[in-house]
Formats: structure tokens, sequence, C-alpha cells
């Protein structure tokens, strides 16, 4: 006959042949190569502190005929340890839904079972097809202050753990990412990207339920992010970019209420509209070069440094206050 | 109903949903800020599970996409009504029990308390402008409930200010839906009433 045997890592296993005596002369493989006549004790095959690697299908046959008394398929793992869960709601107010994992594998076949319980209601939380790791439940109804106690439990052969989760409704509430970001130059505004986006799509119903959004960019010769937290509205221009440098732009959504943020959204790329043309003459780039490595903290001289309401004086002889200074301060080194 | 139908009618209402949603974000910010000050005050866990309370309205409803406009109304409006007698209750027993000890406390349960009244006012000024009827208050009111320990004072007001919290946040989404333009001409928006 033939079956399958679940062992624990670490264990001692002791195979018997069947109905063969103890005496009885057998031959042992392990997926059709000969076991050493060391491993035997008499017509027991003994193996110890079995290992992952001796899973495998063990055969016993009668010694002279080779007649086929027993066979087995060994299977070598662990009992279940507690099990991660997480529910989420990212279709706020349709439903939320609950996926799991085991935090280290078991290498023997496991099942899942959860119950959700919403106060004295037992609610049944619908399977996926894929991932098989996740169910998801509709709510029944909402607003409501009574928690929801999810409780999966894991078995196997060897075993069997479980994890409890007890949450609000409001607490577990979290969108997905916004999507289509875009960030894109502004025509002769080298300090401005516009960016825009969407809803997630998996968010059920903006209108009623609005998300806000945050914002976060920098260039990417710097580590600190600028963040901006945006009520409405799915775009929004940056008016403080450095010219010239290329920025990475991300977004998160929030339920405006309740819940809390969205994972960041894909990151974009932009850099804010420059005056030169690409095709720069060689001495302009080396002008540009020798600028932008002496002010990297500083806007760049290819950014305008007077605003109209800066200049002082009329004429031939209006001069840009900050001009005045850089010249002032210039004219004090060399004196 | 023509009157609900003008134009006039649909910018105040949509004016009038547009700050009682304001009006909600504050109240409930509020609440929350006194729910934390209350369980500081008042010795209790702020995990406490705290068993449906005896004339608390509560927030949790089914089938809410389903409801019609008019449900939602008259539903807040018992709702607020319910929750200022109750805060008014509380503010009672607060006083009794501590005096002038906790005023900062006092303060602000009666800040909820002017913030629920108003939002109360407002959902009677939206049902006005449908031409509905105000559903007049309950003359003298449910008798009054059998006297409570004060341990159970407290819990009951943990319980009062969860729901109120829940309901300020549903309240949001019931004016939102009712500032929804009505896909039918001519209809009320979002009070379209059920058949």
């Amino acid at each position: 006959d033939s079956h399958v045997q679940y062992e624990r890592v670490g264990a001692d296993v002791t195979m018997k042949c069947g109905s063969m005596d103890w005496d009885a002369a057998v031959t042992w493989t392990a997926n059709g190569t000969d076991i050493d006549e060391s491993h035997l004790n008499g017509s027991y095959l003994i193996l110890k502190n079995v290992g992952l690697s001796q899973s495998g299908q063990y055969s016993c046959y009668e010694g002279s005929s080779w007649h086929l008394k027993y066979q087995t398929y060994l299977r070598v793992g662990t009992p279940p340890k507690e099990p991660v869960l997480m529910c989420r709601s990212n279709n706020y107010p349709k439903g939320f839904y609950c996926s799991w994992h085991l935090p280290t594998p078991t290498y023997i076949p496991n099942s899942f079972n959860i119950s959700v319980i919403h106060g004295t209601k037992d609610m049944v939380c619908e399977r996926d097809a894929v991932p098989k790791n996740r169910c998801h439940i509709r709510y029944l109804q909402l607003f409501s202050t009574v928690k929801y106690k999810v409780t999966l439990t894991v078995t196997n052969a060897l075993g069997k753990n479980f994890t409890t989760l007890t949450f609000d409704e409001f607490a577990i509430v979290k969108p997905d990412p916004p999507e289509s970001v875009v960030a894109k130059p502004v025509p002769n505004n080298p300090r401005r990207l516009e960016v825009s986006w969407q809803n997630p799509s998996s968010w059920p119903d903006p209108e009623s339920f609005p998300l806000k959004f945050f914002l976060r960019y920098r260039p990417l010769i710097l580590d600190q992010w600028q963040h901006v937290e945006l009520s409405d509205g799915t775009s929004h221009t940056i008016t403080d970019a450095y010219a010239g440098k290329e920025y990475i732009i991300q977004v998160a959504a929030k339920d405006n209420d309740i819940g809390t943020w969205s994972d960041w959204s894909v990151a974009v790329h932009a850099t804010p509209w420059t005056e030169e043309p690409k095709h720069l003459t060689t001495e302009a780039q080396i002008t540009e070069t020798t600028s932008a490595s002496t002010s990297s903290f500083m806007a760049p001289p290819t950014t305008k440094i007077c605003d109209k309401g800066a200049v002082v004086g009329s004429g031939a002889v209006a001069v840009c206050w900050t001009a005045g200074l850089v010249v002032a301060a210039y004219s004090v080194l060399f004196i | 109903m023509a009157a609900a139908d003008s134009p006039s009618a649909a910018l105040r209402r949509r004016d009038l949903c547009s700050r009682g949603i304001r009006l909600a974000g504050k109240m409930r910010a509020d609440v929350v800020d006194l729910l934390d000050a209350y369980v500081e005050r008042q010795g209790l866990d702020a995990s406490a599970s705290v068993a449906a309370v005896e004339g608390v309205p509560p927030a949790a409803v089914e089938r809410w996409d389903e409801q019609t406009g008019t449900q939602r109304l008259l539903e807040n409006l018992a709702a607020y009504r319910a929750f200022r007698a109750l805060l008014a209750q509380m503010l009672e027993e607060q006083r009794e029990q501590l005096g002038d000890a906790d005023a900062a406390l006092g303060r602000a349960l009666a800040a909820v308390l002017l913030q629920v009244s108003a939002f109360a006012y407002h959902l009677e000024e939206l049902l006005r402008l449908e031409s509905r009827g105000i559903p007049g208050e309950e003359g003298a009111g449910p008798p009054p409930p059998p006297r409570l320990s004060l341990f159970e004072q407290k819990l009951r007001g943990l319980g009062v200010l969860r729901e109120l919290a829940q309901w300020a946040v549903r309240s949001a989404r019931d004016l939102r839906q009712l500032a929804k333009p009505s896909p039918a001409a001519g209809s009320a928006p979002g009070l379209a009433e059920s058949p």
C-alpha cells in the first residue's frame, strides 16, 4: 500500500515494511535508490533526525522476489508558526479584504480557515481565486462602533496555529495609491512643474467619499523631500523647483475623514522648462556647468534672480538689489 | 415642490450642504479631542468596550447608499436632537461630580453641545428648504433614566461621545449625498422619494 507520511524536521522516523516480520529480508529504496543496510533495524527503516532533503518516496521490497511490499511518500516539514494577517479597506464603503501568509514555510500543505465576527454576527469572508491567501467581505452596516474580529487558523498535518485581529470600520480604511501621475514642465516658467493624477480606480465613490492627497517632490540631487497636503483637486503646480534640475514626484491619498494614507504612487520624473535649448554651444555649456557646480544650494544663475519688484532705480542705472549685493560682495573680496 | 426645484433653492441647498459638511468636520475633530480628554479625566480605558447605551442613537445603518435624502435628513435630525439632550445631561452630571475642578472639560463639553445644537438647526433649515414638515420634538421627552452610579455615568458618557463621533462622519457623507446633482432633470437633487 502507498500513502503519505508527514514528519517534523529533526524527528526520528521508523518505517515498517507493511506487514512483513521484523526479521524478514527486505530492501528499502529512497526515490529509487537503494538505502544502505546501516539504516535498517531488521526490516524496519530507521531515519534519525530527518531533514527536508529526506522527503521523498520510500519503498520496501521483499528480499528475493522484489515484490513491492510497502510504499510511502515521506514529507518532512514543520508545524505552522503564528500566521501574519492583514485586513484593509481600499474600496470603502463597499467592504474590506484580509490577506495572510506564514512567516516561515512549513514545506508541507497547509489549510487556512478565516472567521469574521461583527458583534454577535458571523460574516462570510469570500475567498479570492487569485491570490489564494485572500478573502473579501462586503459591509452590511456602515458607521458602526462595534468592532470586527477576524480569526485566521492555519492547520497542517503536524499542528495548527492561529491569530486574531480586532479593528473598527474606520481604522482599516487605506486607499490604493493615486494613478496616472503626470508631471510636466510649464512653458516659460523655469521653476514650475504641473502635476496631475487620478483617484485610484478601486475607490468606488470619490464624490461622496472624497480623497485628500499628499504630494512629495525633490530634485534627484537632494535627499530631502518637500511636502504639500491638498484637501481637494487632483492637480498641483510646484512653484519652487530648482531650474534645470530633474525632479522625482510622488502622490499619496487618504479618505478625507477616516483611515490612513495610501502607499506612495509610482514615482514620476520631470525637469522644469529651461530657456536655453538643449543644443548649447561649447562656451555656453562650460559657463553653465561652472555656474551649476558652485551654486548647488542656491537658485542657479539660469534662474532669474531679479523679480520686477526688486529693481532699484530706473533707466540705464537700474540695478536689481540682489545683483547689487553679489557685486558688492565680490568687490569686498578683491579690495 | 416648485420652490425646492428653483435655481435659487438649488443654490441654497448646495450652500447649506457645504456649510453643513464643514460644520460636521469641525464637530468631529472637536468630539475626538473631547473623547481623549474625557477618557483621561474620567480615568477610563480608551479601549473599553461599551455596550449600546439606551437613548443613544446608533450611527450604524444598513443599506446606507439606498436611503433617500429625506430619510437622511430626518435620521440625522433625530440623532442630533437626542445628542443635544444627552450632552446637556452629561454637562449637568459633570458639574455635579467635579464642580469647578475641571472647568476645561466642562467648557469642551459645552462647546460640542453648541455645535450639536447648531447642526440640528442646520438640518432643520435643509428640511424647510425641501418644504418638508419638521418633526416636532417629543413633548416632555422620554422618562428620565434610572439614576446611574458614577462609574456607569462615565461609561455612558464614553458611549455618547463615541457614537457622536461616528455620527459626525456619517453626517458629512449624508450631506455629500444630498449635495449630489440629481440624475433626473427637475427632481430635487439627492432627495428623490422612494416609491
